[in-house]
């Protein structure tokens, strides 16, 4: 198995370590920019990434993720620089495994074959796409068929109940629980049922468990800890960054600090 | 469930989070129960005629037939409560939204029609309701804005993207996928991701239901052409609904072609528009180079969309309608030009299909029949009309 977020998976599953994944917008706060903090993420020791690609109508966001894509579009960030970028960071040595995280139609504008082809081309190992529900997946799963080609990390909710077995079945890299109702951002507002929840996808899934939405600092996800497999934050990283004017020592010291705590949580 | 039922040939679909599936799962199971429940139906159109006030005539407009040298039709939807056909897909939703045990009601609105009958049917209904208004559709509908929170609902301010009914229904989306669980969405149009298209559309057919049986009555024919306007495209859906199979009625859907479909300023999916996924559904769309969903242009609030319903798209491919485009100016001087023949003041959104009627009248005959949508009246536009007057003048 090449995939490199299941090679990671699997490592991490034997070492019996969490894991600790980031999300940025991509090409913020520039491109070079964007380059420094994924280096500096992949020294901190993050073990996969997020990449957001800018959308005009996230749905799935809240108004910090909304704010960032919005900046992105503004500065001219593309699917075709990101590919780009991709492929200056891979020539580079970066080697963590880097999950786009998209709406659907960006990659249904450029053509999924050729999509998918870029993918392969600059080194992208996953796919994160919360308007794609398993019924609209097909088309996609079509022309992700292919050598190389990144896996669909297939999302799962607190409502999902008895979608969990279907939606994971043949589902590859990792489950991304979402920790609760709506979109990205909301600190502090887990679903009142979220350690059943997890626990009903824990026992189905043949393949990691991790949360996401909401997460800020490793404690948040101490209550879960024998259940996950890992720990996903997005929108409290792009605040730091923010607060922080995207300097990579911040990205890296919170990094370092979460991954730490996230194995050490008693 | 089979694919294909969610889909009108290639369009529509459910293109929506994880979190929302089940609801729209349990919701097409709900809805499906109640079309097929006699109390239901009964209820819905015991509402219908002593609330909102149908049937709705349809006025043969003399005038107009006169001036434009074919015989003139008008469905009167702007005569219906709260003056637009936006209501009678609102008194469907909820009267469904009760049947299922929900206390609150959230909705999209763009010209504010489609919130003011939702404000009035939770009001009607004792519902909580909470309307989310693009900033920049506020101030142009100020009057409507007032109108739902005299009726008791909350007006939410959108202040994302481009501030009109794009963002103001991704709001929506966003706040449902939070609250799924106690609330009911009340989509305004037949967009958005399954069962919505099909369920607008169900409670907007009642337009070309009543409309069939009049012209019958009064002409013994069918019409050679129906006419309506498209922004979501509710009001053209239930214009057409009942027509589709008569394949001797010409069908004709009117986008807004804003400043001129050629500026790039306009609000004509189908026109120049790429088939993508917005709002739950794939149908076409203004899009840009990167796939982003461009601003929509139009003096009409209500048709200021950047897509539209996903069985519009496949009607279109499929060559049973026809999508023809008309401008901010035309729209305008169809609007004063049936206040004067007929003394019927039109919303901005159906004067495109009246302006659409004087051309397309060129290429009828004397005793041939169209039937128009007059899908809402002009209370609400007057500020509009006024500057747009201020402009001309200057």
């Amino acid at each position: 198995m090449e995939n490199r977020i299941e090679q990671k998976m699997q490592a991490l599953t034997e070492r019996g370590e969490k894991a600790f994944i980031t999300y940025m917008t991509a090409g913020l706060p520039d491109m070079e920019g964007c380059k420094a903090l994924v280096k500096a993420q992949e020294n901190a020791g993050i073990d996969v990434l997020e990449l957001g690609i800018p959308f005009s109508d996230p749905v799935a966001d809240g108004p910090i993720i909304q704010n960032a894509s919005y900046k992105a579009i503004q500065l001219g960030v593309n699917l075709e620089k990101v590919f780009a970028l991709m492929k200056e960071i891979r020539a580079e040595g970066v080697e963590m495994p880097i999950i786009f995280m998209m709406y659907y139609n960006t990659a249904l504008h450029m053509g999924l074959d050729k999509f998918v082809e870029e993918c392969i081309g600059s080194g992208v190992d996953g796919l994160i796409i919360p308007d794609l529900p398993l019924e609209e997946q097909d088309d996609l799963k079509e022309a992700l068929a292919r050598e190389g080609a990144p896996v669909l990390i297939q999302l799962v909710s607190p409502v999902s109940a008895g979608r969990i077995p279907q939606i994971l079945e043949g589902a590859r890299g990792f489950a991304y629980c979402v920790s609760g109702m709506g979109v990205t951002g909301r600190s502090g507002s887990f679903h009142r049922e979220i350690l059943r929840y997890l626990t009903e996808v824990k026992k189905v899934s043949k393949i990691p468990v991790m949360m996401g939405f909401g997460i800020e600092q490793a404690k948040d996800v101490a209550p879960m800890k024998e259940v996950i497999d890992g720990a996903i934050v997005g929108s409290y990283f792009i605040r730091l960054l923010e607060a922080n004017g995207y300097k990579a020592q911040a990205a890296q010291e919170y990094c370092r600090t979460f991954k730490k705590e996230l194995n050490g949580l008693k | 469930m089979k694919a294909s039922e969610k889909y009108f040939g290639e369009f529509g679909g459910q293109f929506v989070s994880e979190s929302l599936m089940n609801a729209l799962g349990e919701l097409d199971r709900a809805y499906e129960e109640a079309i097929h429940d006699e109390a239901f139906l009964r209820e819905k159109d015991y509402y219908m005629k002593q609330y909102v006030g149908r049937e709705t005539p349809l006025y043969f407009a003399e005038n107009l037939s006169r001036e434009y040298g074919t015989k003139i039709y008008l469905k009167r939807e702007d005569l219906n409560h709260t003056g637009a056909h936006k209501i009678n897909n609102v008194i469907g939703q909820i009267l469904l939204a009760k049947r299922m045990g929900k206390k609150k009601v959230i909705a999209e609105t763009g010209a504010g029609q489609h919130g003011v009958a939702t404000a009035t049917g939770a009001a009607l209904f004792d519902m909580e309701c909470t309307v989310y208004m693009g900033e920049e559709d506020m101030r142009r509908q100020e009057l409507n804005v007032f109108r739902m929170e005299m009726l008791g609902a909350k007006v939410e301010c959108v202040k994302s993207g481009s501030r009109t009914l794009k963002d103001a229904t991704n709001e929506a989306i966003r706040t449902w996928s939070q609250t799924v669980e106690d609330t009911f969405y009340v989509i305004g149009s037949v967009v958005g991701p399954f069962p919505y298209p099909k369920m607008v559309k169900e409670f907007q057919s009642v337009i070309s239901r009543e409309s069939k049986k009049q012209i019958l009555d009064a002409e013994g024919r069918l019409p050679d052409v129906v006419m309506a306007c498209v922004g979501g495209g509710s009001n053209s859906i239930g214009m057409f609904a009942d027509f589709l199979d008569d394949l001797s009625v010409k069908l004709i859907g009117v986008e807004a072609a804003g400043l001129g479909i050629e500026t790039g300023k306009h609000a004509s999916a189908m026109a120049l528009g790429k088939p993508g996924t917005l709002h739950g559904m794939r149908s076409y769309l203004l899009q840009d180079g990167d796939g982003n969903i461009q601003i929509a242009h139009s003096i009409s609030a209500g048709l200021d969309y950047p897509g539209v319903g996903p069985e519009h798209a496949y009607l279109r491919d499929s060559g049973r309608a026809e999508y023809v485009s008309i401008t901010d100016t035309e729209a305008m001087e169809a609007l004063q030009e049936l206040c004067r023949l007929e003394g019927i003041i039109p919303a901005i959104e159906s004067a495109h299909a009246v302006a659409y009627a004087k051309k397309q009248a060129k290429k009828m005959k004397e005793n041939e029949i169209m039937v128009i949508c007059l899908s809402g009246r002009g209370d609400k536009d007057v500020h509009t009309v006024i500057e747009y007057q201020k402009q001309q003048r200057r």
